[in-house]
């Protein structure tokens, strides 16, 4: 799960640049509006699964494009990146996290 | 991913034939309004609604869930809907467009069922109610070639699209039981109303009107419009253009509700247009900045500049109103014209923006 790279790469990490993502239309990054599930860091390879809340939205692979981006520019060239769209299980919003809850009025 | 599925640069053969349609339509639009334009336009007066509908939004919308569900069939929708109208500008026979229409909106209906499959719930219920309506307009079209007919069969697609669209967002808002209560009452609302009009009773399209009215306020109560436009940049731009059309569609709604939708209404130009460009075209320019890039995966770098158009749009679509509702032909002539002035400027803008993305694209690589 954990490793010993250079730089230091953890799930901490991956997911604080994962922040930079932003959906346009909400003003949230990806991280905070709980569309991240996983991140697994390994040797050499890094894998995110992540979601989108609506299967009729077409931004998913401009989002997984620009996840894309922000992770290879933050890694090792030698470090797999490796994106993944998942449906399961369904986004709720109780995925979100308390700072977007608490940006949108919850 | 599905590795059949059509890369951005075979997406772009359909939304060309999209904007073809658009152009068309806009064109035959000033026609009916008797400004000159190019004769293959002037023929065109009569299909400006369905080259604009079954045409142009039949061509986009199917292409961004065709894009969405990463498969190779739901691209035929698209392409279908494109070809529907662009063969209106060739020597085939009549009934070649109508027919493509058709097949188009079928094959978006089970696009939309499958995100149905994949997540039941309202708002993708609401999303295949739209996609419903565009066959059942599209269908009238073909078999009675009646537009009255089929206008609010297009209309509800585009609007349930919309509305499916934002009720989906509201779940990052807090719960509103009592908002999705009158959404879901809505929606066997505007059902009776489409039954009704299909089977031509009388004063149905009232009832539908009814239904925009009270979904324009639900939206203005309910939409995370209210909360992001004190955000900045793109996002409060998006929410801009979204109050403004729930805005128009309030009024469409209104007009609609004394009568306005009917055939020969001395209003329903206003009424249409309040739908079709105040509500429908608002949104459109709040987020062709975020589902252009997503289609084509070109960068569209927001800008203050976008503003403009959507200004022009308001303020030429309020010139039309009045000049239909007070009786001044020569007003509600220029905005119409300066309508479509607007969304060239609209296109010219979006033209401007691919290319200022990707300036800036070399710059950073």
């Amino acid at each position: 799960m954990n490793v010993d790279a250079k730089p230091l790469l953890t799930p901490e990490l991956i997911r604080n640049k994962l922040r930079s993502v932003v959906d346009p239309e909400v003003g949230v990054n990806i991280v905070d509006l709980g569309l991240v599930y996983q991140v697994d860091v390994a040797e050499g390879a890094v894998k995110v699964l992540l979601t989108m809340t609506s299967p009729a939205c077409p931004l998913s692979d401009l989002v997984i494009a620009d996840a894309e981006s922000v992770l290879c520019a933050a890694v090792d060239d030698a470090v797999q990146v490796n994106i993944e769209l998942v449906w399961s299980p369904p986004w709720d919003p109780s995925m979100m996290s308390d700072k977007a809850r608490e940006n949108l009025g919850w | 991913m599905n590795l059949h599925e059509i890369p951005p640069i075979g997406r772009l053969p359909m939304l060309i034939l999209g904007m073809i349609c658009l152009l068309t339509a806009v064109l035959g639009g000033l026609a009916r309004l008797a400004i000159d334009v190019p004769s293959f336009a002037q023929y065109q007066a009569g299909a400006h609604g369905a080259l604009m509908i079954a045409g142009f939004f039949g061509t986009v919308i199917s292409l961004e869930r065709a894009v969405a569900l990463h498969r190779f069939w739901p691209y035929l929708a698209p392409l279908c809907a494109g070809l529907g109208g662009v063969v209106l500008l060739a020597p085939f026979p009549v009934v070649v467009s109508p027919i493509l229409f058709c097949l188009s909106g079928a094959l978006f209906l089970v696009a939309s069922w499958l995100v149905y499959r994949q997540m039941p719930a309202i708002f993708t219920f609401t999303l295949f109610l739209g996609a419903l309506s565009l066959l059942l307009g599209n269908l009238v079209w073909l078999l009675r070639a009646e537009v009255s007919v089929a206008m609010p069969f297009w209309m509800s697609f585009l609007v349930l699209t919309i509305a499916g669209e934002r009720l989906e967002l509201t779940r990052l808002l807090p719960p509103k039981p009592i908002g999705r209560l009158i959404f879901i009452g809505l929606l066997g609302f505007i059902v009776l109303a489409a039954c009704l009009i299909l089977f031509v009773v009388p004063h149905a399209t009232q009832l539908l009107a009814a239904s925009w009215l009270i979904l324009a306020l639900w939206l203005l109560r309910y939409d995370i419009a209210r909360r992001t436009v004190r955000q900045t940049g793109l996002t409060r731009f998006v929410a801009v253009c979204l109050l403004l059309g729930y805005g128009w569609l309030a009024v469409g709604g209104f007009l609609g509700l004394v009568g306005a939708f009917e055939n020969g209404h001395p209003w329903r130009d206003s009424a249409l247009h309040a739908i079709f460009l105040g509500f429908v075209f608002s949104m459109v320019i709040g987020h062709a900045a975020i589902i252009f890039p997503a289609v084509m995966r070109v960068k569209i770098p927001y800008h203050p500049f976008f503003y403009l158009p959507l200004a022009a749009l308001q303020l030429s679509l309020l010139v039309r109103v009045v000049g239909n509702l007070g009786d001044l032909w020569v007003l509600r002539q220029a905005g119409g014209l300066l309508n479509g002035l607007s969304l060239a400027l609209f296109v010219l803008t979006i033209l401007a923006s691919v290319i200022r993305g990707a300036a800036s694209w070399r710059v950073t690589a």
